[in-house]
């Protein structure tokens, strides 16, 4: 639970305070101060502390595990294996489907990836329990593991995910110009800042669990379903999250260890992945390979596209990532053919990663648009207008709204797009190629319902309660811009709680839906109690406001009169007083009339009740233009990212301020995987060797230069209560492209295979 | 990390003691020392913690010479004015390498001492073998991902790279390390892996680094050093190369040269036939890279780290005419 | 022989036949692990505890004094999330072990604003520049900018990135971070 001192942030300038204002984070001062206690840093009496023994082979079979050494470790109370931990229920998956198997073991006796929990060792102290951790010894009967995307079959086709209109082959093959090639994207992680990890604590039959989540209620749900009990009894607490970027929204095998140990314990159970674990407990991106091929005419208009995809999954899970997603929107085509197939190979099972899908299917097509352009010698930015789809070809919906055209005319207009030399290879800076290239992304607007609950206190503070959460995105400080422009207080009065599974319902924090959702939540909940309060004020005779002939009360600054002025103008606290109310309460949802108690948990437990961003009459995602330059060292092949300038289309913005950093945020996640990041897998164990921050490279403030960031939305009605449309994956999907494509027109040489490191360029 | 006792000397003569002991370490930084009893590769039973010692952080630096105390830290011996006007490539050498915090931790006495990068080596528990670790056990990096691995100096025992930066430097310059008792040259404290490969230092147990001695000189003046990685900051080099350079009085003949290579070799890497190439010509970029590309003789690649090759002389030619261009 | 127990640490001038029991001699040939009793002098009060010898400062911390402020991203020297001041100078947490900074003193961001709660400067830069998202990274990010600029490696936007570079942040706040230690530096200077 979480309270913040709006003192610091609100102190910027007027009307900040407004929806659309560039308020500074009302979370802002705890988190740079130290003050905001994280999930896992929450200080119990009797904690101890656990750590995970995990597997060292890619497949096979555990024979033996020997804990005697560890049993008599200092302060080691227990050693849990898969015969000695207990058994957990199956629990359903996140689109609700009823688990597989009747019971689930977190701890595993057949190995499918290597870094898959076999034991843990649970002791006084952490030192201790990493210490005794070590001394498990574990026998395999190793099997021969399937590595990567090259060592399977062609996989298995997912039907679901073909899409086609035309005849896309036979016009492929007639058009008079084609271009057809192969785009690598590899395994990826999320590497969120904070470690995963939780600490549980059961009493009775009662569990809470503190862990940073992207999804309480969904989180909450796994966990009753492990220990079979109610919903209600499970509460997830996770205030502040230390970064997600799509992997915090599911409860994962170490977090059933920990609450499993805190319950054979009868003690808080403390558990944190470290560094190395971090990247091999749970899925980054999947590793995707996609061949895109464009027919065209001799003027650029494009004839056909031809897209094959396939990406990795694990042998015991399933993970789709849909690689024909933009590839099927973001140019218009009379013929269009996508297909994809997975391949199992010993992995842990892949997630979501920022923008999962939208990212490496633009990676395909928005480099091979690129080739196509210098096939036929037109300007990359040119080409994509020729074709600029002015609906959504797939569907054959109109655009709720699709400013793409806009974000082109302002990006091309800061860079300078029109001073480009259009040869390869024909800029330079001393010793250093300059590129410059662009690309466009997109990401479609999902929605979903939510429910907000607004509280007016005695004191004419305002209290915004809800079990969504903030992992950086600003849902604390849009919330409270949206409550207190609706009620018409100082920001300064509203206080806002998130994270806490036992707070008005919230679904999952992923695909950039909360704001839409949680602002139009809040904005019912908030107009609610307005209505209320001013319902009591005329109608209750203790009001100063009853028995005037109005109909309504206005409320400005906190401050309520009529609205033609005549009567009495009070404060909310002295209304409150007059009327002897401790509090007025509402709770408003964007929940349909009519939806059952069993619809309404589906729909905050599970993904299944989202809605399709083609649902209706349009088609509805958000759109930007990325222009980047490169330096290219001639002599060892180094790229540097020197210039960005991306134009955006968020729809309306709840915080310009924050959007900005949010989108700043993906493109600088973007450089990371064009340049930099890669799971670089050993063949012969299956298993990643570069699972830490010194060898698996993020960025550095170093590698990143200024970059400007264009609003270019407006309003849409379509998307949302407000008029936003998503913000958080949009600003990377694009980037990786640009950025090859800026690689290709510094050097002549196509990369089509990320990252784009020295040798490939040498 | 298993458990270990703590204690501190006070005094060069306490720590020599204490270090003689079995299984005793000494703790500088720590940034090596702690980092590897994390991984599991280091098991001190005794940690000895010398940074508290006075009087061994001194940096001493006129034209003849700098004497660095193993204790001065990374960062001050960078900023130092004297460093950066008399020894440009140490002080470049030691900005460029890891972080502002971890420099204001290292030492250079450390420094020295820092264990190579190979990812198999400091990940015992998911690949015992290791002949740097564990003698005898074999090397899990040939024939597995070998990217950061080194093509020159290697042996069939192991193919891990030096992955310092400082020490490129110091071999150019002909620096000694003082041991107490004794005094070596840098080139011949570091040992390449031969089938010895746990060895990579000449120390005898119970000797500490007390300082390094860098003699002074025109071409240790006009030095740079060269750091090329795929990330701009906090990375170990993928290539890189420590340049000293004098000139003729005619401003172009070349009549001293150093030339040492990190992040491709076993060990700090002198690479005297491209010096001996130069020496005495004329400073042109033709002749430049064509001398730079005799560092590699010799070199022998395992796949991945094929690009190395190709980079590396690259690296020396363009230090070289940073130099040259900075008359 | 002579062992002095100094501010409760252990400082050694070892035995003739080299046997200690942190600074005691034993029977055994090497010292075994005790537990040590530290004084930590951090943000300015003096706390006591006992910890094993191989605990580092940054899970003395978090796990001992309850100062959670100062983050564990990485606990390999990778990250700079733990970074914190030592006799002013920005190191990291989690590559030091807690006994060697006895008798040093060690700033946290939870010590950084003043007693009143006036941010310092770089702090209300962070917050005016929206310069973290998370806030994960944050603490470090800040500790390592109130050192680089006192450092007087804040001079450019180029050398903050360079000297800032230790710190990194997976939300992507680098452009921002930049110009709040370049806001703060030009305020302290003024
Ligand atoms: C993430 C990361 C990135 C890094 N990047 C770079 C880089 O880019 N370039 C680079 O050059 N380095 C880099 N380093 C390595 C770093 O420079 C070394 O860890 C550091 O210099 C070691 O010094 P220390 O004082 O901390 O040594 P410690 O860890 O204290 O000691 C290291 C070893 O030396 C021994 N030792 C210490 N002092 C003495 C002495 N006086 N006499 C004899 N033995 C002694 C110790 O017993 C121990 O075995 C990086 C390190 C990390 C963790
Ligand atoms: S290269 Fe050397 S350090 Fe690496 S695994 Fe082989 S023997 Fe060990
Ligand atoms: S936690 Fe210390 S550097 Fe990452
Ligand atoms: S603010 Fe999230 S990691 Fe930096």
């Amino acid at each position: 639970m979480t309270v913040h001192d709006m003192k610091h942030a609100a102190s910027d300038s007027a009307r900040l305070e407004a929806v659309g204002g560039r308020l500074s984070r009302v979370d802002g001062p705890a988190k740079i101060t130290g003050k905001a206690h994280y999930a896992f840093e929450q200080q119990l009496e009797g904690l101890t502390h656990a750590v995970l023994v995990s597997a060292t082979i890619a497949a096979g079979k555990v024979i033996g595990i020997d804990t005697r050494a560890a049993e008599t470790a200092p302060g080691v109370l227990a050693v849990l294996t898969p015969d000695t931990i207990m058994v957990l229920k199956g629990a359903s998956d996140w689109l609700g489907n009823p688990p597989a198997q009747p019971t689930y073991n977190p701890l595993a006796r057949e190995v499918t990836f290597s870094g898959q929990h076999i034991a843990a060792v649970v002791a006084e102290t952490f030192e201790q329990a990493v210490a005794a951790a070590a001394l498990v010894k574990v026998s395999y009967d190793e099997t021969p593991a399937i590595v990567d995307l090259s060592d399977g079959t062609d996989g298995i086709p997912i039907e679901a995910m073909t899409k086609e209109w035309g005849n896309a082959e036979a016009a492929f093959a007639a058009a008079p110009v084609r271009v057809c090639a192969a785009y690598n994207t590899p395994r990826e992680f999320q590497a969120a800042m904070e470690p995963h990890g939780l600490i549980a604590r059961w009493q009775g039959d009662e569990l809470t669990i503190w862990e940073p989540s992207q999804w309480v209620d969904g989180m909450a749900r796994t966990y009753a379903e492990w220990f079979g009990v109610p919903f209600e009894n499970v509460r997830l607490v996770s205030p502040y999250i230390g970064g997600g970027f799509g992997s915090k929204a599911l409860a994962l095998a170490h977090s059933a260890v920990a609450a499993a140990a805190a319950k054979m314990l009868g003690r808080p159970v403390k558990l944190v992945l470290n560094r190395p674990q971090n990247f091999t407990s749970y899925g980054g991106r999947a590793a995707t390979r996609q061949t895109v091929a464009i027919g065209a005419d001799k003027a650029g208009r494009i004839q056909s596209i031809v897209h094959r995809g396939v990406n990795e999954t694990a042998v015991d899970g399933m993970w789709v990532e849909p690689l024909g997603s933009v590839t099927a929107i973001m140019y218009a085509t009379p013929n269009f053919s996508s297909k994809q197939n997975v391949v199992r190979v010993n992995t842990v099972v892949p997630g979501a990663k920022r923008a999962p899908g939208e990212n490496p299917s633009a990676f395909g097509i928005e480099c091979a648009i690129d080739e196509l352009a210098y096939e036929l010698g037109i300007d990359p930015l040119e080409m994509r207008l020729i074709n600029y789809a002015e609906q959504d070809p797939q569907v054959k919906k109109p655009w709720s709204t699709r400013q793409l055209r806009e974000a082109f005319a302002a990006g091309a207009e800061a860079f300078g797009w029109a001073k480009r030399s259009p040869a390869p290879h024909s800029m330079r800076d001393g010793r250093q190629l300059v590129g410059w290239g662009v690309a466009a992304g997109t990401y479609p607007v999902r929605r979903a319902y939510g429910e907000a609950m607004v509280k007016i206190l005695a004191d004419g503070s305002v209290e915004v309660e809800s079990s969504s959460i903030d992992m950086g995105q600003g849902t604390y400080t849009i919330l409270a811009q949206t409550a207190a422009e609706t009620l018409g207080v100082p920001v300064e009065q509203v206080t806002v709680k998130l994270g806490d599974s036992l707070l008005a319902r919230a679904g999952v924090t992923g695909g950039s839906r909360l704001a839409g959702v949680m602002t139009g939540a809040v904005y019912k909940a908030a107009s609610q109690a307005l209505d209320e309060l001013v319902g009591l004020a005329l109608s209750d005779p203790r009001s100063p406001f009853h028995g005037l002939q109005a109909n309504t009360l206005a409320v400005k600054d906190g401050r309520i009169a009529s609205p033609r002025g005549e009567g009495p103008e009070l404060s909310i606290a002295e209304l409150m007083g007059m009327l002897g109310r401790e509090r007025i309460e509402a709770k408003g949802d964007t929940v349909p009339a009519g939806f059952t108690p069993e619809q309404r948990y589906n729909n905050y437990t599970t993904i299944a009740m989202a809605l399709p961003h083609t649902e209706g009459d349009y088609s509805r995602h958000s759109w930007c233009a990325h222009f980047v330059e490169v330096r290219v060292d001639e002599d060892f092949g180094t790229v540097r990212v020197s210039r960005v300038v991306s134009a955006l289309d968020s729809g309306r913005l709840y915080n310009p301020k924050l959007a900005e950093s949010q989108w700043k945020g993906g493109i600088i996640m973007g450089i990371g995987q064009a340049l930099l990041e890669e799971g670089i897998v050993d063949r012969r164990h299956g298993r990643i060797v570069n699972g830490n921050f010194a060898d698996y490279m993020l960025p550095t403030n170093a590698d990143i230069p200024d970059i400007q960031t264009i609003s270019v939305g407006i309003p849409d009605p379509h998307s949302s209560a407000l008029g936003g449309k998503g913000v958080g994956e949009l600003g990377i999907v694009g980037v990786a492209p640009a950025i090859a494509n800026a690689v290709f027109h510094a050097t002549g040489k196509r990369v089509r295979d990320l990252p784009i490191t020295l040798e490939k360029l040498i | 990390m298993r458990d270990f006792s703590y204690l501190r000397a006070d005094s060069v003569e306490a720590a020599r003691n204490a270090a003689a002991l079995p299984g005793a370490m000494l703790l500088a930084g720590g940034t090596t020392l702690v980092d590897l009893a994390k991984c599991g590769v280091a098991e001190p039973s005794t940690v000895i913690d010398v940074s508290h010692i006075e009087g061994l952080n001194a940096i001493d630096v006129n034209s003849d010479r700098a004497i660095i105390g193993a204790l001065a830290k990374m960062s001050h011996v960078a900023d130092h004015a004297a460093v950066k006007s008399q020894f440009p490539a140490v002080s470049e050498a030691l900005w460029q390498a890891a972080s502002a915090q971890l420099r204001n931790m290292a030492t250079i006495g450390g420094n020295l001492m820092q264990r190579t990068r190979c990812p198999y080596f400091r990940d015992p528990a998911n690949f015992p073998a290791c002949n740097k670790r564990a003698p005898g056990s074999g090397c899990s990096a040939i024939g597995g991902i070998t990217r950061g691995h080194a093509v020159l100096g290697t042996s069939e025992a192991c193919i891990a790279t030096y992955p310092g930066d400082l020490a490129i430097a110091l071999v150019a310059f002909d620096a000694e390390v003082d041991l107490g008792e004794r005094r070596l040259k840098i080139e011949d404290f570091f040992l390449a892996p031969g089938a010895t490969a746990e060895q990579e230092h000449d120390i005898r147990p119970g000797e500490i680094i007390t300082a390094i001695e860098i003699p002074g000189s025109a071409a240790a003046r006009r030095s740079t050093y060269l750091k090329v990685r795929d990330r701009q900051s906090y990375e170990f080099a993928a290539a890189s190369a420590a340049i000293g350079l004098e000139l003729e009085a005619d401003g172009r003949t070349i009549r001293d040269i150093r030339v040492a290579l990190g992040g491709v070799a076993t060990k700090p890497w002198r690479a005297r036939s491209v010096e001996d190439a130069l020496k005495g010509k004329a400073l042109d970029e033709a002749s430049v890279r064509k001398a730079s590309e005799l560092a590699m003789e010799g070199a022998v690649d395992h796949g991945a780290n094929h690009y190395k090759i190709a980079l590396a002389p690259r690296v020396i030619a363009r230090a070289i005419l940073k130099l040259g261009e900075t008359a | 022989m002579t062992s002095q127990t100094h501010a409760g640490q252990t400082i050694i001038d070892p035995p003739e036949d080299g046997q200690f029991r942190n600074g005691q001699a034993t029977n055994g040939s090497t010292p075994s692990p005790t537990t040590l009793s530290l004084h930590l002098t951090i943000n300015g009060q003096t706390h006591a505890l006992e910890v094993e010898p191989r605990v580092t400062l940054l899970d003395a911390l978090r796990e001992r004094l309850h100062l959670t402020g100062t983050k564990k991203g990485c606990d390999q020297g990778q990250c700079g999330a733990c970074t914190v001041h030592v006799d002013g100078e920005r190191v990291l947490a989690c590559l030091t072990l807690a006994a060697q900074v006895e008798g040093r003193s060690v700033t946290t961001i939870e010590g950084l604003a003043g007693e009143d709660g006036t941010l310092n400067a770089v702090q209300a830069a962070f917050l005016e520049q929206d310069a973290f998202q998370c806030g994960y990274c944050t603490p470090g990010q800040i500790m390592s900018a109130v050192a680089c600029i006192r450092e007087g490696h804040a001079g450019s936007d180029e050398e903050i990135r360079e000297y800032m570079a230790g710190n990194l942040c997976r939300c992507g706040a680098y452009p921002h971070i930049v110009a709040a230690v370049r806001q703060a530096a030009q305020e302290l200077r003024s």
